[in-house]
């Protein structure tokens, strides 16, 4: 009865919740799902790391090549990253080229880089103008259930504080670069930051971390990426209903108490991995 | 909420750079191959099956080092080409793709490129042999599978992580559909060939096999091989998969009781 209901009327069906301040799945307007962690697992990859967000998964991987630095900028590398959103992970999305959501993601992925400045580009670089690191950071969703944005920025973070980039030498006589693939070092992450992903029902009811039905049915998103200095490095909030200075407020306050939390968990795995090597 | 970490070995890795040296020997004289495992040893298979919420059948499976992630959506309505609409069966419809990360050199195209594309055409026709598609009439089953890390035998990980995600999606198959990849060293077979050596110039065989008829799906073989020697690697073939299928029976019949425990049968 009650799942016709909600194929029917899915929208009623919500609200009806929504009225006792809860959600179908159990969870309060402002409870986060299930945050779940494992780095280190694909071992082709320079780092990786696996995040499950209920049941929203991402998997980043990380693949460190040597190039040229760009002309603009001789002393730093630079950091690519790409979101993928197969077929696989849910029916909505069709086979061939990256879709919008992919490539707006993936660019929202890369001004939270930028902003966050969350490595500095300059230990990228081995030879001014000459040799640098690139990496590549290729995430993809293999189960799709909404906020996939937070779930990329977590994986993003721990893929990259899992990564290990072999030493580099320019020899002096031939230029040529030499690596040394048993000295390896990790990157220096200045700075962590966490997405908090939150949508709006019927112009006023606020809820975070939205599942796939949830975020069909809302009628405006808000993404927020705080660092651990409480400083704010995007906001995001595409088009939609209006919303007011103060829910802005209390969706800042509540995406810093995330930041913490995430934060926390990224350390204790990569804590685990180390003592465990 | 944090969680249980695991740290692959750079096994894969270190194969890459070292496997073109002259001189390195495929099977030793004892009989240990560059893993350390015996000529008829299969690599240690896990498997999980049902491991994402959105999808009808979904299966991860690992094969030594090798890892595959296989999704089963179906069956559906036929979307996108009308013509494709068959009136006496389902239309299979197969993608497989290789993750960016998943190579030791940065994979640039992984779908689209011809060899993909030969892959999932491999695919599809394999499971056209098996699934039952008489019983759904212009209906459509979409099977994806994509590869996190490669350490050779592709096709045939891909295919045992597909026969598991369609038996978790419920749909009716003929038969378990196991594959194996085999090559010939020193007049001794190889089963389960990992990527250092197929990399090493073996001729190799991929052998789909339906277990309890003793019936191939699919036969691949691109490479020099003396016919004499045709009959010992089919032989060879055909026992590994017979290996493989008891594993993926385990874990069917696992995932199954841990299934009815949940829904309190």
């Amino acid at each position: 009865m009650a799942a016709g209901f909600k194929i029917a009327e899915p929208l009623e069906y919500h609200r009806s919740f929504l009225k006792d301040n809860c959600r179908p799945d159990g969870r309060e307007l402002s409870e986060f799902r299930t945050t779940t962690l494992n780095i280190g697992s694909i071992s082709t990859a320079n780092g990786s790391a696996l995040v499950k967000v209920g049941n929203t998964t991402v998997i980043c991987g990380i693949k460190a090549e040597l190039t040229n630095p760009i002309v603009e900028a001789p002393g730093k590398g630079y950091i690519v990253p790409n979101l993928d959103l197969p077929p696989l992970c849910s029916s909505r999305f069709r086979p061939g080229p990256p879709g919008e959501q992919a490539q707006a993601a993936s660019q929202f992925i890369a001004d939270v880089i930028e902003s966050s400045a969350v490595i500095q580009t300059e230990d990228l670089c081995i030879e001014r103008g000459k040799l640098c690191w690139v990496l590549y950071c290729d995430m993809m969703c293999v189960d799709y259930d909404g906020n996939v944005l937070d779930a990329c920025i977590i994986a993003l973070l721990a893929a990259l504080k899992n990564t290990q980039l072999p030493e580099v030498t320019i020899n002096a006589e031939s230029g040529k670069p030499e690596v040394n693939l048993e000295k390896r070092r990790s990157l220096h992450i200045q700075k962590h930051p966490v997405g908090a992903s939150f949508c709006v029902f019927d112009n006023s009811i606020l809820i975070v971390d939205p599942t796939a039905e949830e975020e069909s049915l809302s009628t405006s998103h808000l993404t927020v990426v705080t660092d651990e200095e409480d400083r704010l490095c995007v906001v995001h909030k595409p088009g939609g209903t209006s919303l007011s200075g103060e829910k802005l407020q209390e969706c800042i306050s509540r995406a810093t108490a995330r930041q913490r939390e995430i934060q926390k968990l990224v350390d204790k795995v990569i804590h685990s991995v180390k003592t465990a090597q | 909420m944090g969680n249980v970490v695991q740290r692959q070995t750079r096994g894969a890795l270190r194969f890459e750079v070292c496997g073109n040296m002259a001189g390195l020997e495929l099977l030793s004289d004892q009989g240990y191959r560059l893993d350390g495992r015996k000529a008829s040893e299969l690599r240690k298979v896990q498997a999980r099956m049902g491991v994402f919420a959105q999808a009808d059948g979904s299966a991860y499976l690992e094969q030594g080092n090798t890892k595959a992630l296989a999704v089963v959506y179906g069956p559906h309505e036929v979307r996108g080409l009308r013509s494709r609409i068959r009136h006496d069966r389902a239309v299979i419809n197969c993608q497989y793709s290789m993750a960016t990360f998943s190579t030791a050199e940065r994979k640039r195209r992984p779908h689209g490129d011809r060899k993909s594309t030969e892959m999932s055409l491999h695919l599809k026709q394999t499971f056209e042999a098996a699934v039952m598609t008489q019983l759904y009439p212009r209906s459509q089953i979409d099977i994806y599978v994509k590869i996190l890390q490669s350490d050779g035998g592709n096709y045939s990980v891909c295919v045992n992580a597909a026969t598991l995600a369609v038996i978790d999606a419920g749909i009716p198959m003929r038969d378990y559909v196991c594959a194996c990849t085999v090559g010939f060293v020193d007049e001794t077979p190889l089963t389960d060939l990992c990527h250092a050596e197929e990399s090493g110039g073996v001729s190799s065989l991929a052998l789909a096999l339906l277990p309890r008829g003793g019936q191939i799906a699919l036969l691949q073989m691109d490479a020099r091989l003396h016919q004499d020697h045709l009959e010992s690697l089919i032989e060879a073939a055909m026992t590994a998969c017979k290996g493989v299928s008891k594993v993926l029976d385990e874990v069917v019949r696992q995932h199954l009781q841990e299934v009815s425990v949940l829904s309190g049968e």
